[in-house]
């Protein structure tokens, strides 16, 4: 440079040196006083070249030079010309001093363009590979070399078909530059140096020369290898996902920001149909513009939301879920996940409704309820336990289950609890209860587990009344009973003490009667011996009566031929029916039951006998008895004064006496009719009477054929 | 001529006892009491002594009842005859006194037939 600079400025100095002296010299050859200034212009010219705008000092050194020679020269009118000269000098090596600066400029500029842009190609990340028309490799750069392997030298000339996996690929980027002028983002993929493929992303340029005629290529491509496996894990996952949506029960799809359905799940197609490309609020709602309650905007800035959609169309409720997903080319898609929980909301609407019943009932139960939570504390009770315990309903709530139970059944009634909720105790458990004023109470608990829960409900009732009442009652029966006893007792023992004296009357007078006796001391005999066996009869009854009272009447089964039966008990009692000229009549089929032949008997004398009884002299008497399959229909119907209307439900009744006086006539206690009736029962069967007054009854029974 | 039966009664009401004797004298030849008993206890121990060839045996007694009374004879002598006489009526005491030993029932009250009748219904049922 500094050698440079002094061979510019030497021959500059020449220059200046020899155009004066050439100047001057050619002036004084001619013998002129005129100075050749043109000469001049020589150095001004170099300098403005070499040393641009610095050329304006050797102009103005010149000027001097030309001012000084001329100063000292004869010619004064010269003066003027010599300013002139001098300003032109100036102006010129300015201008060209500027010219010439302004294109150093830019040859500078052009320079450093050349370099930077070297630079990028060598640095490019990217690698950049010039081929020509005939497919050859012209330029190479260094990114090229280190995702191929190859080195520059090593390709440059050869064709770029070697590269490609598939050598069709050359003659298609080629085909494809040539007709579009470009080519963008081209994938395909390449064979580096070790033959092992590489996914590349290319974009080439067609270069052209000054004339507009195609030379060559640029291709710049971008190795994507990881890229593309990246983006193969993604769409397989993506299947997966897609596998796992299209399995789901619940309703799937996916929309984009403008509302177009991207993809819908097996279960919606099946509901739905497929829409897959169509607008959703077009396809789904069938509405124009995007649904009210749409929640695409919120989702596509990244919110997860959920919610509940009640269609009217079909009148189901869903449960929502809608979340935005990342497509692999960056965009956002609202996934929606939707319920049909409609089912589940008319069950929980049922339970409302049942629950409400259940507290109504709960409420206003009229015994006492409460919950008792973990056996111990009391959580909720009703009305009626407020009104048991004395206690309001806040003061009940959170109270020891222990302390509405009296000390001494306390571990009664906690075990009972246990063994409850283990299954093993009966419903039942009676206990004395303690109210708030410390009055004791005698409760019925129910206590209940309620499934599923570590609680139970307890139902009490009061039953203090009840059982006050029980008591008295059974202190009654037991008096009763008691009484009911002794009257047995001294029965049977006026029984056995009434029949005891009767032994000699009817002894001796059966002795009496094998004595010679007067026609009248026969008679007063019979009498006697008539009187015994009335007093005998009515002594039996009364101890019949006795036995059935205590329950001590056992029935010995046989076979009884009705017909002997009645003729049997007629034969007995027909002197007195005799005795009154009364007619008996009967018409008794033929029929044999199972029964107790004694109380058969007993059953037709005391019928037949009331009716003789009852029956005034020359009356009639009818004995009829039926045979119906099953059981037998008897009756023995009398010609007598009748039962009134009012007695008549009465007279099987016990001591029942319809009239005294005629009672008294008659010399009855009122009891045959109620052995009657006890001995039908005995078989299984029933009586009653009919009756008109003054015209006569009858009394009926039935009586079943087996036992 | 047969040889007369020999009786024991057992009975505590003096008129029953009269009377059992007036009805036996009826029949002089055939039947003759042979002593008499107030109780069940007594009645046992009288069996011993007398050796009867017949009973007459009241159920309801102090000190020892007729059933136990019949339970003890049949004891000792399983031969002895023995007819139950008594007002109670109910088939359990017949039974009773039946399982007990008696061999025949008589309620009171009774005629002079009943006895007799009984009373050959035992001997026949002895000698058949």
């Amino acid at each position: 440079m500094i050698k440079g600079l002094n061979y510019k400025f030497l021959i500059l100095l020449s220059t200046v040196l020899a155009c004066t002296i050439l100047a001057f010299f050619v002036g004084f050859i001619k013998n002129e006083t005129i100075v050749y200034t043109h000469f001049f212009y020589v150095p001004i010219l170099l300098a403005g070249v070499w040393y641009r705008k610095k050329a304006v000092f050797i102009a103005l050194f010149l000027c001097f030079v030309y001012i000084l020679v001329t100063l000292f020269s004869p010619h004064a009118e010269l003066y003027v010309h010599i300013f002139e000269r001098s300003a032109i000098f100036v102006a010129v090596a300015y201008v060209i001093g500027l010219v010439s600066e302004k294109r150093a400029k830019g040859e500078e500029k052009l320079k450093e363009t050349k370099e930077y842009l070297d630079n990028i190609i060598t640095s490019s990340a990217d690698a950049i590979v010039v081929v020509d028309m005939d497919g050859i490799v012209r330029s190479w750069n260094r990114a090229a070399e280190d995702y191929m392997g190859y080195s520059a030298k090593e390709v440059i000339g050869t064709s770029n078909k070697n590269f490609f996996a598939d050598p069709g690929e050359a003659e298609k980027i080629m085909r494809i530059v040539q007709r579009e002028g470009e080519l963008k983002n081209y994938r395909t993929t390449v064979l580096n140096k070790d033959k092992k493929p590489v996914h590349i992303s290319m974009s080439a340029a067609l270069l052209k020369d000054r004339n507009g005629v195609p030379v060559g290529t640029v291709r710049v491509s971008r190795d994507i290898t990881k890229e593309v496996e990246l983006e193969e894990k993604i769409k397989e996952e993506r299947d997966n996902l897609n596998q796992i949506l299209e399995s789901m029960d619940d309703g799937v799809y996916i929309v984009s920001k403008d509302y177009k359905v991207e993809f819908m799940n097996k279960v919606l197609i099946d509901a739905l149909g497929y829409h897959v490309g169509d607008i959703c609020y077009k396809a789904f709602h069938n509405r124009d513009e995007p649904c009210p309650r749409c929640k695409n905007t919120e989702v596509m800035k990244g919110k997860t939301v959920r919610w509940e959609w009640y269609s009217r169309r079909n009148n189901k409720t869903y449960d929502l879920f809608e979340t935005p997903m990342r497509n692999i080319n960056g965009t956002i898609s609202k996934l929606t996940i939707f319920r049909d929980i409609s089912d589940r909301k008319r069950m929980e609407d049922d339970l409302k409704d049942a629950e409400e019943r259940y507290r109504v009932i709960f409420e206003h139960a009229l015994t006492a309820l409460c919950v008792i939570e973990d056996g111990e504390v009391v959580s909720v009770a009703n009305k009626e336990f407020e009104t048991l315990s004395g206690y309001s309903r806040e003061e009940i709530k959170g109270k020891k289950w222990i302390d509405f139970i009296a000390d001494q059944d306390r571990d009664r009634v906690q075990n009972y609890c246990v063994e409850r909720r283990k299954g093993e105790a009966p419903a039942c458990c009676e206990f004395k209860f303690v109210s708030s004023n410390g009055e004791i109470k005698h409760v019925n608990a129910w206590i209940e587990p309620i499934p599923g829960a570590d609680s139970c409900i307890a139902s009490l009732l009061d039953v203090t009344e009840l059982k006050r009442k029980e008591d008295e009652l059974r202190e009654t029966c037991e008096k009763l009973a008691e009484l009911d006893k002794m009257k047995r007792d001294f029965l049977n023992v006026a029984y056995h003490e009434m029949r005891s004296p009767l032994a000699p009357i009817v002894g001796y007078a059966s002795m009496l009667e094998r004595c010679e006796l007067p026609d009248k001391g026969k008679k007063y005999l019979y009498n006697i011996e008539h009187s015994a066996r009335e007093l005998e009869k009515l002594i039996n009854r009364m101890l019949e009566l006795a036995r059935i009272d205590g329950k001590k009447i056992e029935l010995s089964l046989e076979g009884v031929y009705i017909p002997e039966v009645v003729a049997e008990v007629v034969k007995d009692i027909e002197p007195e029916a005799r005795e009154k000229k009364q007619v008996i009549s009967m018409a008794v089929q033929e029929v044999e039951i199972q029964a107790d032949r004694q109380k058969i008997v007993a059953i037709f004398s005391n019928l037949i006998s009331n009716a003789i009884k009852y029956t005034p002299e020359g009356g009639k008497i009818d004995i009829v008895v039926e045979d119906r399959g099953e059981d037998i229909r008897a009756y023995v119907a009398d010609t007598g004064i009748g039962i009134t209307e009012e007695h008549l439900p009465k007279i099987f009744e016990r001591f029942y006496m319809v009239d005294t006086s005629l009672t008294r006539k008659s010399g009855s206690l009122g009891l045959g009719l109620s052995i009657v009736k006890e001995y039908v029962k005995l078989h299984g069967g029933k009586v009653w009477a009919t009756s008109e007054i003054g015209k006569g009854s009858k009394f009926f029974f039935i009586m079943p054929k087996r036992q | 001529m047969e040889e007369k039966k020999r009786i024991l009664i057992v009975e505590d009401a003096a008129y029953m006892r009269d009377m059992l004797v007036e009805m036996l004298e009826q029949e002089e030849g055939s039947y003759e009491v042979v002593g008499f008993a107030v109780n069940g206890k007594e009645a046992v121990e009288k069996y011993k002594e007398l050796k009867p060839d017949i009973v007459t045996m009241d159920l309801v007694m102090e000190v020892m009842d007729g059933i136990q009374a019949i339970r003890g004879i049949k004891k000792y002598d399983p031969n002895a005859l023995i007819i139950a006489i008594s007002a109670l009526g109910t088939p359990e005491y017949k039974d009773a006194a039946l399982d007990a030993g008696a061999d025949e029932y008589l309620w009171k009250p009774f005629t002079i037939n009943n006895l007799f009748e009984a009373l050959e219904r035992l001997l026949r049922k002895r000698e058949g």
